[in-house]
């Protein structure tokens, strides 16, 4: 699986490949660089800044568009005005994620991209003993269904497509609720999903993958 | 409060009334003292051509006899009798009754006492000349002022209902617009044309003031504008950084607190962050785009989403709409207003509160339960959480005004059966 970062912020973009270990991960800092890059090679996922030095990200969004590229596109930007949201997604980018953002949302959201890339006719999800079906939304443990709230089965996608790293109650809260989150204080109702999706998949006989880490947030080891 | 000509138009009648007053014993006097002189006059020349006449016929005792009883015959009043001695002449007013005039009333007579001899006897001769009376006088001229006055009150009065309309017409219209003014549309204030000094400097201050007020208004707004762009890819990298940090090795659970304590933080910086480049872009007008919006449907979905916090808090919610209610508006800052305002009433009820959206045809009202009212002056400024604890940015009802000023809708705070309500009526369109 490759990726391009395209992100003027060296720090951001050093983060962002220190954290997706499970991709190949290029980078460009500027317009004409990731050009080149785009023209040379082809990804599996782009993740894209609008504000480049030497010109803006959405033209390199056109470009790919016009050639009728299938790279997945994410728009990473500062930028969170809903016109530039809409904008970006109607100009045919994937996903767009506005700044500042956790990196385990990035995560899913680069596994939900590349997953509805590459398996669009399959859409269904294996990880060891369970099996998830994205149209019908269900869940499989050993062919035997495991009935899952929506909220539930968001978490075991976020968690698959961030495997193997530790996931903070914070960025989860985040997740499931979007900019509602943290207005209150409490993750209590985090807390209480995991522990029904743990109960649930353990009930229906998976092994125990999902850790909790210090207290402090979750991980899911395979 | 007076209007100022009003205060003016009191002055003036007053003066006026007193002027008016003095006047009446003025004329008085010199009307009566015209009167007299000349009367007296009259009685003298009267006088002397009588006595001239009589001394004539000084030599003739007796037509002389014949003449007085003649004379006192045609004028009892002012009767010539024959007197001892000669003695100095003299004047006198006198009021009485006479049945000449025909009417019952006093007369005021005017009369010479005069001596003269002839044949040598000394005479009396009295000539009497009807005289105004003074009451009369005066009277008539009072009556003939007051008419004056009146004259004088009704043309003022008129006069300045009219002058007032003309002369402070530029003056309403000034401040018609400045009422109608709002600092947030970064345009002057279009005043009247005048060619009255006054206005015009009055308007010439406004204008130098409005400018300066615009001017501070943009350079703060640009400020919190950049300031929060700037801020986001900073925030940006701390973020990535924590979460890389996480993912260390070996970490311990005290290292892995101070993640999270600085990671809880940091998503409130964001939060305050991505809501102030919100409120800049709602003055700027940057959500121009406006479809037909139906609350109830955006209520329910929000509720929906919010059912996780509210089983955390134990709250109650009662939903109550009976009609549908439509709004013309962007949909996107139609749910933040509806979702600011929820979350607050959800933040603000103690566990085991309860809830109640009322969503009728014009308006939305959301109420939670609490213990004491809260300050409306404050409660929709920025940074002005009524709770010192509270969890929120402190700029969720600081946009919730900003969109309803945005399209023209009243947002209202109330206490009442200790319950907070908040309500928004959708009144009004969009203002130009």
């Amino acid at each position: 699986m490759k990726l391009l970062v395209i992100e003027d912020e060296a720090e951001l973009a050093a983060s962002i490949t220190g954290y997706l270990t499970d991709y190949t991960c290029e980078t460009a800092a500027t317009f004409t660089q990731a050009l080149e890059k785009i023209d040379m090679y082809t990804y599996d996922c782009i993740l894209l800044d609008l504000t480049l030095p030497g010109g803006d990200g959405l033209r390199l969004l056109d470009m790919l568009k016009k050639e009728k590229r299938n790279d997945g596109i994410i728009i990473i930007s500062a930028r969170n005005a809903m016109e530039d949201k809409i904008t970006g997604l109607t100009n045919g980018a994937d996903d767009y994620i506005a700044k500042p953002f956790h990196l385990p949302e990035l995560a899913a959201r680069v596994y939900s991209v590349i997953r509805r890339k590459q398996f669009s006719s399959a859409n269904v999800v294996e990880q060891h003993e369970v099996k998830i079906d994205l149209l019908s939304k269900k869940v499989f443990v050993e062919g035997n269904e495991v009935p899952l709230t929506k909220k539930e089965l968001d978490l075991l996608l976020y968690f698959i497509g961030n495997k193997n790293k530790v996931i903070s109650k914070g960025a989860l809260a985040e997740h499931l609720s979007g900019d509602m989150a943290d207005m209150l204080d409490s993750h209590a109702f985090v807390y209480a999903h995991i522990k029904n999706l743990k109960r649930k998949l353990t009930e229906a006989g998976y092994g125990n993958y999902l850790k909790n880490v210090y207290g402090t947030g979750y991980k899911w080891e395979v | 409060m007076k209007k100022l000509l009003d205060r003016n138009l009191k002055a003036f009648l007053l003066y006026a009334l007193v002027v008016f007053l003095a006047s009446v014993p003025a004329y008085f006097l010199i009307v009566d003292f015209i009167w007299r002189t000349e009367l007296h006059e009259h009685n003298e020349i009267v006088a002397m051509r009588a006595k001239e006449n009589f001394q004539r016929l000084s030599g003739d005792t007796a037509a002389l006899n014949a003449s007085i009883d003649a004379w006192n015959r045609i004028q009892p009043e002012a009767g010539i009798v024959p007197v001892n001695a000669m003695d100095e002449d003299s004047v006198y007013t006198v009021y009485r009754y006479t049945s000449l005039s025909g009417h019952e009333e006093l007369d005021r007579f005017h009369g010479l006492i005069s001596y003269f001899t002839a044949g040598g006897q000394a005479y009396k001769m009295t000539v009497e000349t009807n005289i105004e009376e003074s009451y009369e006088t005066i009277s008539a001229i009072t009556a003939v002022t007051a008419l004056f006055f009146l004259l004088l009150l009704a043309g003022f009065l008129l006069l300045n209902k009219k002058l007032s309309k003309q002369l402070w017409a530029p003056f309403h219209e000034t401040v018609g617009k400045l009422e109608a003014y709002d600092l947030k549309s970064q345009s002057q204030i279009p005043l009247p044309q005048t060619d009255i000094i006054e206005f015009e400097s009055l308007h010439a201050g406004i204008r130098k003031l409005i400018s300066g007020n615009i001017a501070a208004y943009r350079e703060q707004k640009e400020f919190t504008e950049n300031a929060s762009h700037e801020l986001q890819t900073p925030l940006a990298i701390v973020q990535s950084k924590l979460d890389l940090f996480l993912q260390t090795e070996g970490l311990t659970e005290e290292q892995s607190g101070i993640i999270e304590a600085a990671n809880h933080s940091l998503s409130r910086v964001s939060r305050i962050n991505r809501n102030l480049v919100l409120l800049a872009k709602i003055e700027n007008g940057q959500f121009a785009s406006e479809e037909t919006v139906e609350i109830t449907g955006i209520v329910k979905e929000l509720t929906g989403e919010m059912e996780d916090f509210l089983t955390e808090k134990n709250i109650r919610l009662e939903l109550d709409a009976p009609g549908t209610c439509t709004v013309t508006g962007n949909a996107a800052l139609v749910e933040i207003l509806l979702t600011n305002l929820l979350m607050n009433a959800i933040r603000h009820t103690p566990d085991g509160g309860e809830m109640r959206a009322v969503i009728s045809s014009g308006s939305v009202s959301i109420a939670n339960s609490g213990a004491s009212p809260l300050p409306e002056d404050k409660l929709f400024k920025r940074f002005s959480s009524a709770a010192a604890h509270t969890t929120g940015t402190g700029l969720g009802l600081a946009i919730v005004r900003q969109i309803c000023q945005l399209y023209g809708w009243q947002v209202g705070y109330g206490f009442r059966d200790g319950m907070h309500h908040f309500t928004v009526a959708f009144t009004g369109g969009k203002e130009e």
